[in-house]
């Protein structure tokens, strides 16, 4: 069914129920009797969601409804007798043909489904008026009920503010539902992958292939998916390259922003690193494959050792750019959170800034700094396009920062791009993998969270 | 008082030389200190300077009338950006229709009525997690449910905006609450006093007030949204798409997955259509965080 | 009344020695507000020094002069001139850690590190090289703790955490810490306005014993404090030193109205 039409036509009754209602209200209200319970409006709110709201339900379960009964009504009709009895053959004919009348492809292949469009085109016509003629009706009832409790003492706003209450509470549930559908939805695919792959061979082998199970029936189908290579490139990558650039460039401008900078620089480039945190992330990973990678392996091979033009290097250096605006602002918070007192106390003992800074002001906001690390290696390591672009396919595990490594998300990328068959392990492979980020994330928040409050009750 | 706390020292002698050595060693450490943290923000701040300096002088040689009113192509030199500008302008469009209200009657919920229970915390825990799971599993989450199960078209900006939605989601609702949180109770209590049910006062007054903030977070949540590129090429906008789409439901790519596709095309031409394209995305980051600001300062105001 | 201020400051009768700290003429500046005019006052060895008056007097921005820490706010401004042993503090040969050092302070609220009680004593003569070693180190620690009170109440676990003491045992941990760099001056900013009256005793007790060994200035609003430890009172009201003199004298016989009316509670 069109969605236009259907959305005209509900707000439509929505609108002439309002209308109604109000005028019906208002007449009362000017009457000098008594006071009315509710305002015209909520009248009219009440009675244009009785109009509409159980007309849009029914419409939601019809469209569901509908799908079936138009299948059944042409599998019914003559022309369908010449398909074939099952199998795949069949369903594509019927999807085919279902295409065509809906107007989704322009042409069928089979020329069966030629013939079977025109049934499709009148049973969907069929069905949608009927599901239109009962959705008005609905409507009208619904809208109808609602008009004749129109009345100085109905308690019109009462039921509209309850409504109003359930559409909060709804939307509040949206989150819980996208929770549960992540979950849900890696835990199951990771689940079939895990029937295939053992876990232990997943999480400790030290061989990953999975290029080689395109078919099923080529030798060698069931590819190799120790995923240990992988961790260590995410780790190599998001852990230890980019948190050596981040960290002490983060921390150290921090630093320099709330102990010494002047208001005037501090109200410039705090925006500045912001920008920085801004930028998308595909914009870094162009920059790291064409300028960074480059340059990168041509120092390596300077220094003689052997380097590919996708590097560990380029992806971690530039990630850890990317990183710098996080850990300096999580720091910047830590440490204008230590009191003011802290610094006095050093100061007035003869400390001099530089002293007071690394010996009683980062280990005061010590808990907070490691806190935002924390965060983010987590945010690293769920890094994509940064990795995809620049560090590689290869799963090397290797030490050399100048040679290609792979990552977690890099090959989720590679193994979902294209078109495979869903059921086939190396798709599923992918979700294992999520999982895997998923609750390695998880968990890096939740503790870098308890470790940053702790730290903001202990200055409270 | 022991022995211990009687025993004077000599008074220290601040002009022994080895004293004023080590006060001449601390004070070289602390402009050391200085230095080095001058130097870590200037660098921080180069590595921006020379990324869009690197960009934009790549790029601005890829504008033509063509770039701009075109869409993909196999040759560099007759490529467009139309059809990913209105790709993303289309997944954007659905991502806010989504995102705004859910995101802004859930901090309203959870800031003014939720009761303190478990469930409360259930949903509080679950959108605090959503704001920091990496956006590819957002993408996983898009495949599996809206694709594989729910069949809706592949490649189109619904889709592609149902799944960044869900992902700004969080952040607009912690935008939303920290906004909210903000219009002092005192204003609650007068609309009360005067006998508004607690529906009127949020909706007349409190909503109002902090809609600015509400807002703020809003531009925030989209700019990122509208840079995001991997939950995308999870569900399939990576097609080569040869005509602007036509609706939401229309295959379509978006700015940042075309950015991805030209970069890795081997034709050096490409270089600066890419580069191009950037710097379009560029300035509308820009101007959405330009807007965000605004709003911000405008108004924000001090209880 | 600033001829006053200026003719009262020498007039409280000259100790025989020469005043370990002199200002004179010394106004501070926040912005364009000013909030100490004009002061001078000498700070002599052998006594304890209170300033009193009522709060936002400008009596606690005046003792931050003394050791240069509104050097730490940038909108403040000192005119005027301080000397310790005859040198001016504000000259630009000065060095500031080293003043410090010499010119030791506690805050209001007592502020030990988050280290260890250890840490927090040792940490002066640490950064001021001050100890020869670690035994040296360590008698400073203990000298300093038993001269501020404390040693006895933490002698077995210098290794917790200073923050984790009372809140009077915090103040006292802060006392032996400026102690520890054996300081020739200490500035107290109302150093028992954040504690009990328990706590307070012990804080007067300590100031008591350590007089005459260090030229000790205490700012306090609390004037039976200030008339039980000190021998000095200078009294502060709206940025001005009203009245400076013997403390006794002050209290029994204020030569100025508007100090006796603080005094009596007429205001304040």
């Amino acid at each position: 069914m069109a969605f236009w039409p259907i959305a005209l036509l509900i707000a439509g009754l929505g609108l002439v129920a309002w209308l109604a209602a109000r005028a019906k209200a208002a007449a009362f209200a000017r009457a000098p009797q008594r006071r009315a319970h509710s305002l015209p409006s909520y009248h009219g709110w009440y009675v244009a969601l009785w109009a509409a709201i159980p007309a849009l339900l029914f419409l939601l379960a019809w469209t569901n409804l509908s799908a079936g009964l138009i299948r059944q009504t042409v599998l019914a009709s003559p022309e369908a007798a010449a398909l074939p009895d099952f199998g795949l053959r069949r369903q594509a004919i019927l999807g085919e043909a279902r295409g065509l009348a809906r107007g989704d492809i322009e042409q069928a292949f089979q020329p069966q489904a030629r013939q079977l469009a025109p049934v499709y085109v009148d049973a969907i016509r069929f069905y949608s008026l009927i599901g239109l003629g009962v959705a008005a009706l609905i409507g009208f009832a619904g809208g109808g009920w609602a008009y004749t409790r129109v009345a100085p003492a109905f308690r019109a706003r009462t039921r509209v503010e309850r409504t109003v209450m359930a559409t909060l509470l709804l939307a509040s549930l949206v989150a819980v539902l996208t929770t549960i559908g992540i979950i849900l939805s890696l835990v199951v695919e990771a689940a079939r992958f895990f029937a295939a792959v053992s876990p232990a061979e997943f999480l400790f082998g030290l061989n990953w292939s999975p290029q080689t199970a395109i078919r099923a029936d080529q030798a060698g189908s069931s590819g190799a998916f120790g995923a240990i290579p992988l961790f260590w490139g995410t780790i190599f990558i998001g852990a230890i390259i980019a948190m050596l650039v981040a960290i002490p460039l983060g921390l150290m401008s921090a630093i320099y922003l709330t102990e010494y900078a002047r208001p005037v620089v501090r109200r410039w480039m705090k925006p500045i690193l912001e920008i920085l945190a801004g930028v998308p992330t595909v914009v870094y990973g162009y920059f790291a494959a064409l300028t960074v990678a480059p340059a990168v392996r041509d120092f390596g091979l300077m220094l003689g050792l052997p380097a590919s033009s996708e590097s560990a290097l380029a992806a971690g250096l530039v990630m850890g750019i990317m990183i710098i605006p996080f850990v300096s602002s999580m720091a910047d918070d830590s440490i204008a959170a230590v009191p003011q007192a802290m610094r006095d106390g050093s100061l007035a003992m003869g400390a001099t800034t530089s002293e007071t800074i690394r010996k009683v002001l980062v280990p005061a906001a010590l808990p907070g700094v490691v806190g935002g690390v924390l965060l983010a290696v987590s945010r690293a390591i769920g890094e994509t396009m940064i990795v995809v672009m620049a560090a590689g396919l290869a799963a090397n595990l290797t030490l050399n920062p100048f040679e290609s490594v792979t990552t977690v998300t890099t090959q989720i990328v590679m193994l979902l791009t294209g078109d495979q068959e869903f059921d086939s392990p190396k798709t599923l492979a992918a979700f294992a993998l999520g999982l895997v980020l998923f609750l390695v994330t998880l968990a890096l928040n939740i503790i870098a969270l308890r470790v940053v409050k702790k730290y903001r009750e202990a200055y409270e | 008082m022991s022995d211990v706390a009687r025993t004077a020292r000599p008074p220290t002698d601040w002009n022994a030389a080895p004293m004023q050595r080590r006060i001449r060693r601390r004070y070289a450490a602390e402009r050391r200190f200085r230095l080095l943290g001058l130097a870590a923000l200037l660098l921080s701040a180069g590595f921006l300077v020379f990324l869009l300096a690197t960009v934009a002088t790549n790029g601005l040689s890829g504008f033509s009338w063509m770039f701009l009113t075109g869409s993909d192509a196999t040759e560099p030199a007759r490529v467009g950006i139309w059809g990913a500008l209105k790709g993303s302008l289309l997944t954007m469009a659905v991502t806010f229709a989504l995102a705004f209200p859910i995101g802004v009657l859930t901090a309203i919920y959870l800031e003014e009525y939720a009761p303190r229970n478990r469930w409360t915390d259930m949903i509080e825990v679950s959108i605090n997690n959503l704001a920091a799971v990496p956006s590819i599993i957002f993408g996983l989450l898009g495949l599996a449910v809206f694709l594989n199960f729910m069949h809706l078209p592949r490649s189109a900006p619904l889709v592609g905006g149902i799944t960044l939605a869900l992902m700004t989601m969080p952040v607009i609702v912690i935008a939303g609450r920290n906004a909210v949180k903000a219009v002092p109770p005192s204003i609650r209590d007068a609309a009360l006093g005067v006998g508004a049910s607690r529906i009127q006062v949020v909706f007349h007054h409190v909503l109002p007030l902090a809609l600015p903030g509400i807002l703020t977070g809003t531009i925030v949540g989209m700019a990122r949204a509208l840079g995001e590129t991997a939950p995308l090429l999870m569900i399939g906008m990576r097609a080569f798409i040869a005509s602007p789409p036509g609706g939401i439901s229309d295959p379509a790519t978006v700015l940042p997955v075309q950015i991805f596709l030209w970069s890795d095309e081997a034709s050096r031409g490409f270089v600066e259509k890419t580069s191009a394209a950037i710097v379009v995305l560029l300035v509308f980051l820009l101007a959405m965080n330009g807007i965000a600001i605004y709003l911000r300062n405008k108004f924000e105001r001090r209880w | 009344m600033n001829a006053l201020a200026k003719t009262a400051a020498p007039a409280a009768d000259a100790p025989a020695t020469p005043p370990k700290m002199r200002a004179r003429g010394v106004s501070v500046f926040y912005g364009d507000k000013k909030a100490v005019a004009d002061v001078s006052v000498d700070i002599s060895k052998e006594h304890v020094t209170a300033f009193i008056g009522p709060s936002g007097c400008g009596k606690s921005t005046f003792l931050r002069v003394f050791n240069r820490m509104n050097d730490t706010i940038t909108s403040a401004r000192v005119e005027g001139l301080i000397e310790l042993d005859g040198e001016d503090i504000y000259a630009s040969r000065m060095d500031v850690v080293q003043l410090r050092a010499r010119v030791g302070m506690v805050f209001q609220k007592p502020n030990p590190f988050p280290k260890s009680i250890y840490e927090n004593v040792a940490y002066g003569p640490r950064i001021h090289g001050l100890a020869a070693g670690k035994g040296d180190l360590d008698a400073i620690v203990e000298r300093s703790l038993k001269r501020a009170g404390l040693w006895d109440e933490v002698k077995d676990r210098l290794s917790e955490s200073g923050t984790a003491l009372s809140g009077g045992q915090q103040q006292r941990l802060c006392i032996a810490r400026a102690i520890a760099v054996d300081p020739e001056v200490i500035l107290m900013d109302e150093p028992a306005s954040a504690l009990d009256p328990i706590a307070t005793a012990k804080i007067e007790e300590l100031i008591h014993g350590l007089r005459g060994r260090y030229a000790i200035v205490i700012v306090t609003h609390n004037m039976q404090q200030a008339a039980r430890v000190s021998q000095r009172t200078a009294f502060f009201h709206l940025g001005e030193l009203v009245e400076y003199g013997e403390t006794s004298e002050i209290f029994t016989n204020p030569k100025v109205p508007r100090t006796k009316d603080y005094i009596t509670g007429r205001y304040g």
